[in-house]
């Protein structure tokens, strides 16, 4: 599975994307590849505030649903609308053009505390 | 997955990079590396091939076995002769609940192949009797517009097979036994192999052509073709009529089991009927989900037993149980975990004409 350095993982299978100071996220390799072809995304409104595992969003399978949660606290400020028609792009390119939102972080340091991509491979070969 | 049965075919699932997951007892594919979605287009538009050896297969022989299938089935096999197949229920004799859908391929005279399903094939044996052969075979269902096209390059005898008909060939010394059945809505061939050449036969099949499918892409098939999957469709408490399909009773015919509270309800007419619904938007609905009558005050009308997005039409689609007033071109509303999506109830299958 890949897993590019310069990123930050969590528990949940996402990653987060420091950029200027917001924050990118979206799910991994390894998450696209569990959950089958994906068929829609329930993307955050922009604008909501959220809090650093609460469930902003959902992205569904054929087989499954799974919630997509905030790795930091702070504020929807992009979301991928491209992903409402072709939400196969979380598995064609999970990194790039299968982003799902950009949140302005509360703490800029927060994405600090998330998993290095070391950490992350480890936690999903164990 | 400990104790799991496995199929012939396993080692050549593993080596083709197949996702696993335990269906009715047994470790089956549920997709390979190409994707569930890719394996449904490769089924609509030429052909697949699924490893469908999870299904039972019960032998019945003997001068008493059409009597005995006659009173134990819901369908009467008066209809067909030897060398056919029928789509059959079986019914609890309480209530009429289907205890299992089945296919029965009629072989020979005295021959019957009944066919449940995986995890009900023990239910089947103890009503029905007979022996259960499922071990000895592997089952591939050779399904999509070029199915035939591409049998007729391995097995041109199986090619042949006009839909719902079986027959026996032989293929590299061992006997094939084929039927024109499936369960994708598309033309196709069914053909029980023995396990030790189930593996050529299906490498044959591969090399061909078909594009191996998963549990995933039968799943999203059998949904478009509006076909039902017990323990969803049917099951405890889901009768035949409820289920929308009287056709597969057998009235003319003698008693059968369960046909005694079954008629208690034709007279009385169901008090649910099984729907298909459209639903706006992507969104897969899902079994469990409430269904309403559109607005605020939307009452509840009944339950989504099967959904998923519709790769076909690039939408929702589902079954749902509904009051039986409540028919074809009905507006209503799917409880979205919360969101209300607007859905149209429509006449099955969604996809195609074909059964």
């Amino acid at each position: 599975m890949n897993v590019p350095e310069g990123r930050r993982y969590t528990q949940d299978h996402e990653w987060a994307l420091l950029d200027d100071g917001r924050v990118r996220i979206g799910i991994t390799d390894y998450a696209q590849d569990a959950l089958g072809d994906v068929v829609f995304v329930q993307l955050p409104e922009p604008g909501t505030e959220v809090q650093a595992g609460s469930a902003i969003g959902e992205v569904e399978s054929t087989k499954s649903v799974s919630d997509v949660y905030a790795p930091v606290s702070g504020r929807v400020v992009e979301v991928n609308t491209e992903l409402s028609d072709t939400p196969q792009r979380l598995n064609e390119d999970p990194y790039g053009e299968g982003w799902i939102c950009v949140i302005e972080p509360t703490e800029p340091g927060a994405v600090e505390g998330l998993m290095e991509a070391s950490a992350y491979s480890e936690l999903i070969s164990g | 997955m400990d104790g799991a049965r496995r199929s012939p075919l396993d080692a050549a699932h593993r080596r083709a990079g197949a996702k696993l997951v335990d269906f009715g007892g047994w470790e089956m594919p549920l997709s390979y590396p190409a994707g569930t979605l890719a394996e449904h287009q490769a089924c609509r538009s030429a052909v697949a091939v699924f490893d469908v050896s999870h299904l039972g297969t019960v032998r019945i022989q003997g001068p008493e076995a059409f009597a005995s299938l006659q009173s134990a089935l819901t369908n009467d096999l008066g209809r067909i002769g030897p060398g056919q197949a029928q789509y059959t229920h079986l019914l609890d004799e309480a209530d009429a609940s289907v205890l299992d859908d089945i296919i029965v391929w009629w072989v020979e005279a005295d021959r019957f192949d009944v066919m449940p399903n995986a995890s009900n094939t023990e239910r089947v044996v103890a009503a029905i009797g007979g022996a259960d052969v499922t071990a000895e075979r592997a089952v591939l269902a050779v399904q999509g517009p070029a199915a035939r096209r591409l049998m007729e390059a391995v097995a041109p005898e199986a090619a042949g097979t006009p839909r719902f008909r079986v027959g026996r060939f032989q293929w590299r010394g061992v006997e094939i036994t084929t039927a024109g059945t499936g369960y994708t809505g598309e033309d196709g061939v069914e053909c029980a192999v023995p396990a030790e050449a189930a593996e050529a036969f299906w490498d044959a099949l591969v090399d061909a052509g078909a594009t191996p499918a998963g549990l995933g892409a039968r799943d999203t098939l059998r949904l478009e073709a509006g076909l039902p999957l017990h323990g969803h469709e049917l099951g405890p408490g889901i009768t035949p009529l409820q289920a929308g399909l009287g056709w597969v009773v057998g009235w003319d015919k003698g008693d059968f089991r369960g046909r005694t509270p079954l008629e208690a309800e034709r007279r009385r007419g169901p008090n649910r009927r099984l729907r298909g619904l459209v639903v706006e938007g992507r969104q897969p609905p899902r079994a469990g989900y409430g269904v309403r009558a559109p607005g605020e005050s939307g009452q509840l009308e009944g339950e989504v037993t099967s959904g998923n997005f519709s790769p076909v039409l690039g939408t929702g689609i589902a079954m749902a149980f509904l009051p039986p007033e409540v028919g074809p071109g009905a507006e209503v509303e799917v409880d979205m975990r919360g969101r209300p999506a607007p859905a149209r109830v429509v006449k099955m299958p969604f996809v195609g004409g074909r059964g």
